[in-house]
């Protein structure tokens, strides 16, 4: 996660307005979604590849391990679509296991290619979003679409104590290591529900604290910061259109 | 299919299970991005919106009447989060992580939890590009409202008839459970069988993910009863604050 994070604010075009980047990756999964073809799945990669190695300047590694995240789920589920099951015989091809008939069929594995490969151009979309732009900039993005002040509150909240707590936890796990805290399952697993009991006590202690601190600065509401100051860069826009025109065009292809 | 295709089969199923198994430590179930087809994604966004709003007016409400809980509920989102991320070991040998729903619910209600359940997966999307956007309404119903619904009602629905260790881990492990069963009907409705319809692919969903998701569900049931004993014993004035355990 430290990954994501770090390249989220290092990379090349980290200033751009988070609204062009959004944009983009909007446009890529919705018109991935929506035409639903193999082909389409694999430009969507492709594109997303491109912007982010090329563009953003984030090692093509990393992206290439975001993307690795999904692959149990992916996998998993996939063999869920590709495989039908039943206690009645199966037309072929099919296998027999015990009472069991476990069989595929044409159509299944076309459907689970076409869900392979758009699951994937959409998740490149997501990881493109991700790997550009900082949590930050995409909470106050969600501001200017006018979701409710309280929520922004919260998840800008979050974000910032999440790296607290982790510090803390990685804190507490060391300790409790050195200290032989995980040697063998059931120590490990009372160890795990200690360090959890303390990071609770952790994170409370801490919000009565900032509340005492914050209070005693005259907080009275939303907790208000400043937005960066955002560039725009005109060739989102071209990428963008490019981007639509390639995908659509594709899509009608076939 | 001939023999020889039919062992190449086997083998190939039986090497991805092995994989995923091994790989890394377990997740909950989050469906990834693009998986549901667009109108799947939007009904369950539709489905969840209520229990979005509920919360959130709930949240409102607690924070004119009590200004601290905006920053105390900052940081239980981050808590859950967090806990999320701690690596605990699994029954099966291997480890996973706990989804933190049970004892969210049991500390800070259902309502809440379904506002908070969704910013930890919305930041699990953006964070660990785990889950997804357009299929957060989806995961959101199943992990931030049928999990924490299903944590209240045992927890409100045993207390004082069990004992408490055996209501908490009640509770904490048939959240998980449910979020990985509505998460596996929620794939079985937009990927219906061939043959078997609905059913035959929940059945069918359910059984590949109950590989990973019934050790974890256990895990989590017994690391909650440790985490709410120890915080019984160490924390016992927060947990009256929070209205945890009853008396001031």
């Amino acid at each position: 996660m430290h990954i994501i994070d770090r390249y989220a604010y290092t990379n090349a075009i980290r200033e751009l307005d988070p609204a062009q980047k959004g944009g983009l990756a909007l446009i890529a999964i919705i018109l991935c979604l929506a035409l639903d073809q193999p082909a389409v799945g694999v430009l969507t990669l492709g594109w997303m590849f491109a912007l982010a190695v090329l563009w953003a300047r984030v090692p093509a590694l990393v992206f290439g391990r975001a993307l690795l995240a999904e692959a149990p789920f992916l996998l998993l589920s996939l063999l869920g679509v590709a495989l039908s099951v039943s206690l009645a015989p199966l037309a072929a091809p099919a296998v027999q296991l015990g009472p069991l008939w476990l069989g595929s069929s044409a159509e299944s594995l076309a459907m689970a290619t076409r869900l392979f490969t758009r699951a994937l151009g959409c998740a490149a979309a997501l990881n493109f979003l991700i790997l550009t732009t900082p949590l930050l900039d995409l909470i106050e993005l969600l501001r200017r679409l006018r979701v409710p002040e309280t929520l922004i509150d919260l998840m800008s909240l979050t974000y910032r104590a999440i790296f607290v707590l982790l510090e803390s936890l990685q804190r507490m796990t060391t300790a409790q290591a050195t200290r032989l805290g995980y040697s063998g399952p059931w120590r490990a697993m009372r160890s795990a529900g200690l360090l959890g009991s303390q990071l609770f006590l952790d994170a409370y202690r801490r919000s009565q604290r900032l509340q005492m601190s914050l209070e005693s600065r005259g907080l009275s509401g939303p907790l208000r910061v400043l937005p960066l100051d955002y560039r725009r860069d005109r060739r989102a826009r071209w990428i963008g259109a490019a981007l639509a025109a390639s995908l659509l065009l594709v899509g009608a292809w076939r | 299919m001939n023999e020889r295709q039919k062992r190449w089969l086997l083998v190939a199923v039986a090497a991805a299970v092995l994989v995923i198994v091994e790989a890394r430590p377990a997740y909950a179930m989050h469906i990834m991005e693009g998986f549901l087809p667009p109108l799947w994604a939007a009904f369950w966004f539709i489905v969840t919106l209520p229990f979005w709003v509920l919360g959130l007016r709930q949240i409102n409400r607690l924070i004119v009447e009590k200004p601290e809980t905006r920053l105390l509920l900052g940081l239980a989102g981050a808590f859950t989060f967090v806990l999320s991320a701690l690596k605990i070991p699994s029954v099966t040998g291997s480890s996973s992580h706990p989804t933190g729903t049970g004892l969210g619910t049991i500390l800070f209600g259902p309502m809440v939890m379904s506002v908070l359940g969704t910013i930890v997966l919305l930041f699990q999307a953006l964070l660990l590009a785990h889950g997804g956007l357009t299929t957060l309404g989806a995961n959101a119903f199943s992990m931030a409202v049928a999990g924490p619904l299903v944590a209240w009602a045992i927890w409100k629905g045993l207390q004082d008839r069990a004992p408490l260790w055996l209501t908490v881990f009640l509770a904490a492990a048939l959240a998980n459970l449910s979020t990985y069963v509505v998460t596996s009907a929620q794939l079985a409705l937009a990927y219906p069988d061939a043959s078997g319809g609905f059913m035959g692919s929940f059945v069918k969903f359910g059984t590949i993910f109950a590989v990973t998701q019934v050790p974890l569900a256990i895990s989590e049931g017994i690391l909650t009863v440790l985490i709410f004993n120890a915080l019984h014993s160490n924390a016992e004035a927060e947990l009256r604050t929070l209205g945890v355990l009853k008396g001031a």
